[in-house]
Parts: C-alpha cells; structure tokens; sequence
C-alpha cells in the first residue's frame, strides 16, 4: 500500500513563495493529476515528493513512513523529468538498466527487466541506440521505461507529453493510462492541459499560485467547480460578474446587469458572485426549471461538430454552445434571441481577486 | 539523515551529505592554506616596526625619491652616440620603483589594446586574400617563450637590429637608427607578448556581436567609424577590457622584460624585479620594506581584477538577449581599408611574430651578434636529450606540472561543482571567487609569502617546504604548490563551462533513479564533462610548464630540482653562447605548447583559446 500523503507543505525560493501550505492525500493506485497554470508550482510540488528538493516546513507520507527528508535515492518515488533527462553518454539499454545496475540486480536479471520494460513501452530493438538517435516520442518513452524497471513505489510524471505533437500525445496518454492499469501503480501527474488532465485522471487537484484550489474527480470539477478559477480553468466558459439581491435559505436571487434570476443554489457569505455556465448547457427552448435571458444574436462561429452563438446581454456577452443546426436555424446575427438554461446549470460561485 | 540549518546555509542542502561538504571544503580549506593564510602573514610583516604596528614601511617607500619620485629624472628619448653613429635612444622617465610599474603597466594596456582590438577587428569584419594564413600567424606570439622571446626583442631594436636594418637602412623611413632599451624596453617587449590576450578577447567580443544590432543602426543611418564608435565598439567592451586588465596585470608581475633589460639601470626599478632582486640575494625574507612593496602591488593587481569582474557584470545582461547562431558580419575591404591592412597591419604582425621567430633562429644558431644569427647547428637541440643539466630540468619540470595539474583537477571539479550545483550556499560566493583570485596575485607575492610562511610557521618550519632548511627542503613540492594555486583560474573556468553545459536535471535523475551523490558524480557528471577535463588539464598542464615567478625564485634554490624556467633564467643572464641553448629549451616549449593546444582541439573539437579573464 502506497498512499502518498503531503501535509501543509511550505516552500520558499528567494522569497517568493512557491507552496503555500498545500495538503493532499493520494490514494493507492490511484493516477493522480496535479493541473494548473504554468507557474503555480507544479513541478515544485513533484520535485518535493521525489526527494529532489525540501520543504521548509511540512510533511510527507508514503504509507505511514515520514519521507519528508529521505534523500531521493532512498524513496523509490521516481520522477520522469520534463525534458527526459536522458544520459546522452549512455545507450538506451544502459539509460534503462542505470536504476537496477544501483540496486545490484544479477546481470542476467537485468536483461531480463529491461527486455520487459522496453516492451512495455514499444521500444524493443531500440536497445544500442544513443538518445539522441532517437525522436522525441521514442525518448519519452525511454525515460518512462527507465522508471518503471525499478519498480517504483509512486512514479511521478511532470509534463510529459509538452514537448510531442498532438497525433503522439493522444497516443502517448493512453498507453500511459495503459501502462499504469497493468502494472497497478500510484501515479502522480503533472500538466497544465485540462483537457489531458481529464482525459487521463482518476482525480485533478487543480493548482492556483501555490494552493490547492479543489480536489475531485474530473466530473466533479468540470460539473461542480467550487471556486471561480478552477471554473474558468476547466475550458471555455461563461463567468458573469453579479450581485445577490435576495436570499432565502439556500436559494438566492441574482442580478447583473438588467437582469434576474432567482432561485438558484448559493450559501456562502458574499454578495459579490461571479454566475459560471458552460456554454453546452445553455438551450434555445424553456424547460421545466429554467430561466431565461433575451437579447440579441452578435455572433455565429461554426466549428464544425458544433456551432456557438454570442448573444449579447446589455453590455455582456455570454457563449452558447449548439450541437444541432435546427436549434438554430432561424437565428441570424443583430436579430433577438432568448437563451434558455436550467437553474441546476447555473454555478453561483463567490467572485475571487484572480 | 537529520535535517540541519547550517548545513543548509553553508552548503546549500539541508541534508549534510559528505560529498557536497568535501566539495565545499577540500578547495575552501586548499586555497585558504595555501595562498590566503601565507600571503596575509606574509604581508603582516610590513605593518610592524620595531616591534610595534606601524606604517613606517610604507612612509619609508613613498617618503623615498627611489621608490616614489613624481618629479621625473632621466629621458624618455635622447640623441646619443653609438659605435660612432648617433642613434635615437629611448629609455624612459624614472618616476620611482613605484609609479614606474603603474605606469609601465598602464602603457601596456594602452598599446596592448590598440594592437589587440585593431587586429580583432580587422580579422573578425574583413575578408581579403591571405586571411587564413593571417589567422595562423597571428597564433604564433601566444606561444610563450619565457626569457628569450624577450631576448629577441631586445636584439630586434638595437641600433644595428632588424628593426633599423629594415626601416632605417632599407626602407630610410627613420632619419637616425633608433635603439630601444630601458623601461620603453620592458613596455615594447610585453607588449608584444601580452597583445594576443586583447586579440583573443576582443576578435571573441565582435564575433560574438549580433549583427542585427550594427544592421539596425545602419538602417538609421549610422555608418563607418560612427557606427564602429557608437555600437559596435561598446557592445565589444567588456570583452576587450577584460583582455586588458589581464595584460595590465601580467604586465605589473612580469620579471622576464626587467631581467632580459636588466643592463640598463631603470629596467630595474620595477616592484617585480625589486622584489625579486631582493629575493635571490636574501634580503626579501622577512623584510618588511619588500613585504611593504608586495602589498602596494597586490593591491593594485586586486583593484584592477575587481574592477575589471564588477564592469563586466554589469554589462553580461546586453549580451544575454543574443539567442542562437548568426553568420558574422565580414565585408571586402574598401582600397583604403586594403592599404591599411597590407602597409600596416601585415608588417606590424610580421614584428610581433618574429620573437618567436628569432628563438627558433636562435635555438639553431651558435651566435648572435649585429642583425642575424650566425653559424648553424644543431647542438642546441641536440642538447635537449643529450645534455644532462637540461634533460634534468626538463624532467622536473614535467613531474612539478603533471603533480600539479591532478591537484588543479580536483580542486576545478570541487570548487565549480560546488559553486555551479549549490549556488545558494552561502560559500558558493566565497568559493567562486577565491578560485578566480589567483589571477590577481602577483607570482612573485607568492613565492615571497611561501618562503616567509614555510620558513617560520609551525607544522611548516623545518618541514620539506621550508626553504631555510638546507637538508630537506624540496622545492619541487613548493613549486607544485604554487602552480596548483597560479594556474587553478584558468582550468577552473574550462571546466565550469563544461558543467553549466550539463543539466542538473541528468544527475538529480540518476539520484532519484537510487544513485548516492557520489555514484550520480562518478556515473554521469564526470563522462559527461571528460573532454571540458582533458582541457583543462592541457591548459594547465602548458602553463605550469612556463611558469616563471615561482620557477626562478623558489625553483632556483638548489640546481638539482630547477624546473625548466629556472634554468632558462640562469642560461640567459650567464656566459655568452648559453642563451642559445635557452632559445633551445624555449623551442621545446613552444613544441609542447602547440602539440598540447592540438590535441586538445583535435579531442575536444573546441577551439581553445588560451586565456582570458571572467
Ligand atoms: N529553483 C528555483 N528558484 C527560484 N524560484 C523557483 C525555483 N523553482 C521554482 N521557482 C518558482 O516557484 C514557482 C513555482 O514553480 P514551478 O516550477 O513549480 O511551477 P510549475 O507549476 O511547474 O510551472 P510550469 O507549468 O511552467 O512548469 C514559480 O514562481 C517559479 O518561478
Ligand atoms: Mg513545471
């Protein structure tokens, strides 16, 4: 059982604070995605949890075993770095067989658990190349292999498929998926792409300037953001500035700009909101619990599987998203239009300083 | 491991880990020992006067009109007679032991500069026939000759030398020969010596240039000089000054001019030869007024050195916007930029080649009276392997420089792995400049404090290394010694290179892969820099070889273990005849020198270039 749990984590460099106390507990097996925008310290956090650098205040756990200052040679959790870090003085055997060659493993062993990683990973026949012989895939895969034949207890993936082309990363990412379904391991992985994160993960922490802004699986956090950023990180969606006006209970009623909708789900303490709707949510019909917003049309895009129409709401513009042309046969740019949304698909979110 | 606030303050890593703390320490501890600790008691000595701190020593020295004398005796140049022909000679205003070698220092610099940056940029802007073999001549004045380059220089412009024999008889461009001797001597001779330094800086500093840059201020409309003064010329600055503040430097230490001179008196009343001359006749140890002397000079090589690092840093950011490979600006030369470079540049570099030249004539030759050589043969070189005396120095001068350069590796390794890997310890700082320091400290400051410390503090005294005892005292191991610590910059800054180029993140992988730090070192970080190594160790190893302070001072106690320069020095200032066989021995090391920088282009497939400073 390798559950990897980090407490309060605080790292300074400098004086700019890198981590600001983040908290998070990765379950056995689990693959585990650290998202969020370039900067927020990402990489931070999965040096720390490799050993490569130490927090100036904190802990970490793998199991119930304190690691927070095991030098990274004693932890077993192997990072795969963003560049590779390949030895380029080393063929692609000697490059994966480094980590067993450490732990004295019989020669003949060695063989054997390379053949298998290299296997795993596509790569057999590529044994005697140099690194540099190879494409920037085939080294990603290396790398990977190269962590993977010592057996880690967590392996720890930052950015790995920034430097491939797009056909190669889909690919890349489920064999990554695949790889770490066979072998049953604990998987931390770092991007910045939601649509990867996605994708890819059994659980997203999404990452704001050092904290850790939600937890979830990646349906929780797509469907039920609980801040404004990780709304409006998770894709294209509309985040509309409002005040509330009314509360009563659980429900409250909103304003922005002329316009009202009441009852909707919100309970925390501010007035100040931001109202995020995913555009695929938004219909051009009524339904049974909807609210509805007139205005007029100032933009059809075609996308091609899908057509997004701007309507313009006094001075704010808010996206749909149609699958269907029928829906939206009869709109035409300037001419009225009325978008038409579930209460449940409104997200009422306090407005944060982003 | 426990966790540790001073390790992570020192040494940059919380965990104490016995490597990074060797690392640190081992060149900390080696360059505090060894040139820190004997240069400051050393030194110590000028403060004291009969027991007492005082700065007596000092008022001594610029109280006195033979060491500070701001009202100048004796002439810069005066017609005078020779061999019954009068002749312009040139000889130098005597200012005093003091303001003579700033002086003479800062003539250098000034000529140095010009010759260096006007040759820089002939080579690096214009392409005309016969460039390439330009490039190749201009390689030879790096070759370093110690004595009897100096030697030739000297021979070169006297009144019936080359020189005269060329541009008085010849060419009638002179109305009188001309002779140059004294201190303007001492300035031609480094001159010539020193010029490449600047070349290699600055023709380094313009290629590096970005040609947008000088394109950009075209397209406004700027052009030739103006443009050469206003962008081109700035942007090569720093480079340039850094050349020169080196020159300034050697310029200030070198004993080979003042000795090779010595004939006329002001050649002499130089800080270098009267620390030194005091030296060989006994009276430097201990003596306060030459410790006095020691610091006064050691402190102007410092303010120079530091400047020069605090310029240059200022100015390292204008070169960080360049980004990746351009090609280099090169034009044809306009015709008047072609008779410049055929009428001047091609004869000044003929010149500044024929000391090197004129050794290997010399090496060849039995005699040297008047404007040639005379008498082949090839007993000169014969004696290299044949003659015991110089086989013998040849042999312990290879030993001192192969010892030493295995001390100058490790010491390169540690200090810039600690200093490159762990650059928030706050002993990185203090490292990194203690390495680069060397160069700042005058060879002569150095075999002086060695002598003084070795010879009077404990565990030292009476040790191998004290020279004072006449039984043991091995100066092979001082030698060693001093070489590790002069010639240190020069690998360090080779080798540094080499492991900026390697990612940290190829060792942190092999350390998260299991790896200790030790096997991370050894298994990846030393393949992968062996060729920044072997370098190094060339580089160090040619100028251990030529070393010539330390060489001619403590190397020159006892003739059994003379290294290579020792007995050049003794041959040159002997019996006539005999400087033949030192231009010999300077042939040799012009043999190793070229074989070496070979090698290790060939190897490295870098181009080396010698020297330079930051
Ligand atoms: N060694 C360091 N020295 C100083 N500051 C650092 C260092 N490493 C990271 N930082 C700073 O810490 C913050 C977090 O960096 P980190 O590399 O963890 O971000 P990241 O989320 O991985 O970003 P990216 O997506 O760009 O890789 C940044 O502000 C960065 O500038
Ligand atoms: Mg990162």
């Amino acid at each position: 059982m390798v559950d990897v749990k980090l407490e309060n984590i605080v790292k300074t460099f400098d004086g700019t604070t890198a981590l600001k106390g983040i908290s998070l507990h990765i379950k056995h097996k689990e693959l585990f995605t650290l998202l969020g925008p370039s900067g927020c310290g990402k990489s931070t956090t999965l040096r720390i949890i490799a050993g490569l650098d130490y927090p100036d205040s904190g802990h970490i756990y793998f199991g119930d075993e304190e690691v927070t200052y095991l030098p990274s040679y004693q932890r077993g959790a192997v990072l795969v770095f963003q560049n590779y870090a390949l030895w380029p003085h080393m063929t692609v055997f000697d490059n994966v067989a480094y980590g067993l060659k450490i732990r004295k493993v019989p020669k003949e062993e060695i063989k054997r658990k390379v053949e298998w990683a290299l296997e795993l990973v596509k790569l057999k026949g590529f044994e005697n190349r140099y690194p540099t012989q190879l494409s920037g895939g085939q080294q990603q895969r290396v790398a990977i292999a190269r962590a993977l034949v010592v057996e880690p207890k967590v392996l720890l993936l930052d950015e790995p498929l920034s430097n491939l082309d797009a056909k190669l990363r889909l690919e890349m990412r489920s064999e990554i998926r695949r790889i770490q379904r066979e072998l049953g391991i604990t998987v931390i992985y770092v991007t910045h792409d939601q649509e990867e994160a996605m994708a890819i993960s059994d659980r997203i922490a999404v990452m704001n300037v050092g904290t850790v802004e939600q937890v979830g699986t990646p349906r929780d956090i797509y469907e039920r953001p609980k801040t404004e950023f990780v709304a409006s990180f998770m894709g294209k969606t509309n985040v509309i500035p409002a005040k509330v006006v009314e509360r009563n209970g659980d429900k409250v009623t909103v304003e922005f700009e002329s316009f009202r909708l009441d009852g909707l789900h919100y309970t925390e303490k501010s007035d100040n909101v931001v109202l995020v709707i995913r555009p695929e949510r938004i219909k051009f019909r009524p339904g049974e619990n909807t609210v509805s917003l007139e205005g007029t049309v100032d933009l059809i895009e075609y996308y091609g599987f899908f057509t997004e129409v701007v309507g313009l709401f006094g001075e704010t513009r808010i996206i749909a998203r149609a699958i269907s042309d029928k829906e939206i046969a009869n709109l035409r740019p300037t001419q009225p239009v009325t978008f038409y949304i579930d209460r449940d698909d409104i997200i009422v979110l306090p407005k944060q300083n982003l | 491991m426990k966790v540790s606030k001073w390790s992570e303050r020192l040494f940059g890593t919380p965990l104490p880990d016995p490597v990074v703390i060797t690392s640190f320490l081992f060149p900390l501890l080696y360059l505090v020992a060894f040139l820190v600790i004997p240069v400051i008691v050393m030194l110590g000595t000028a403060f004291e006067y009969n027991g007492h701190l005082s700065l007596y020593w000092f008022r001594s020295i610029f109280g006195s009109s033979y060491y500070f004398n701001p009202h100048p005796s004796d002439y810069l140049v005066k017609t005078i007679e020779y061999g019954g022909k009068e002749v312009y000679h040139f000889y130098g205003w005597d200012f005093g032991v003091v303001l003579n070698s700033i002086l003479v220092s800062i003539s250098v610099m000034i000529l140095t500069t010009l010759l260096g940056t006007f040759f820089a940029f002939i080579m690096a802007r214009y392409d005309f026939p016969g460039k390439n073999i330009m490039r190749v001549l201009l390689f030879i004045p790096l070759l370093v000759t110690p004595f009897v380059n100096v030697v030739v220089v000297k021979k070169m412009f006297l009144p019936d030398g080359i020189i005269n024999w060329i541009f008085y008889e010849h060419l009638h461009l002179f109305p009188k020969p001309i002779w140059i001797d004294g201190l303007v001597g001492v300035i031609i001779a480094q001159t010539i010596t020193y010029y490449p330094i600047v070349y290699l800086n600055a023709y380094a500093s313009f290629i590096n240039i970005d040609p947008s840059l000088e394109e950009q201020a075209e397209n406004l409309g700027s052009r030739g000089f103006h443009l050469f003064r206003t962008v081109t010329l700035p942007l090569a600055l720093p480079g340039i000054a850094s050349g020169a503040i080196l020159v300034g430097i050697f310029s200030l230490e070198d004993l080979a001019a003042p000795i090779v001179f010595q004939g006329s008196a002001i050649a002499k009343k130089l800080m270098s030869y009267q620390i030194y001359s005091s030296f060989v006749s006994g009276f430097a140890v201990g003596n306060p007024q030459m410790a006095a002397l020691a610091l006064i000079m050691l402190t102007i090589a410092l303010i120079m050195f530091l400047a020069v690092r605090w310029y240059v840093g200022l100015r390292q950011y204008a070169m960080l916007s360049k980004g990746g490979r351009w090609k280099p600006r090169v034009a044809k030369p306009k015709w008047w930029q072609a008779l410049i470079i055929a009428f001047v540049a091609v004869p000044l570099l003929l010149i500044t080649i024929f000391p090197q030249i004129g050794v290997v004539l010399l090496a060849f030759s039995k005699t040297w009276y008047g404007t040639w050589p005379s008498g082949f043969t090839l007993e000169n070189m014969k004696a290299i392997v044949t003659q015991p005396d110089i086989e013998h120095v040849i042999l312990n001068s290879v030993l001192y420089s192969t010892a030493a350069i295995v001390i100058i590796i490790l010491l390169s390794l540690t200090a810039s792995y600690a200093s490159s890997r762990f650059k928030k310890a706050k002993l990185a700082p203090i490292l990194d400049s203690l390495a680069t320091i060397p160069i700042a400290v005058p060879g002569i400051v150095i075999a002086m404090s060695y002598f003084f410390f070795f010879s009077t503090v404990p565990p030292f005294k009476g040790s191998i290394l004290d020279p004072t005892n006449l039984l043991y005292f091995f100066p092979g191991a001082a030698l060693i010694l001093a070489y590790s610590i002069r010639r240190l910059p020069f690998a360090a800054r080779s080798i540094s290179a080499g492991l900026q180029q390697v990612h940290v993140s190829l060792e942190e992988a092999a350390m998260n892969l299991g790896a200790g730090r030790w096997k991370a070192l050894t298994s990846i970080l030393l393949p992968l820099i062996s060729l920044n190594l072997l370098g190094g160790a060339m580089l160090s190893f040619v100028y251990c070889m030529s070393e010539t302070s330390v060489g001619i001072t403590l190397g020159s106690i006892n003739s059994t273990w003379y290294p290579i320069t020792a007995k050049m020095r003794e041959l040159i200032i002997g019996a006539v005849g005999s400087a033949n066989l030192a231009a010999a021995l300077g042939v040799f090391l012009m043999l190793v020198q070229i074989t070496a920088i070979v090698i290790a282009n060939i190897i490295t497939k870098q181009r080396y270039s010698f020297i330079g400073l930051t």
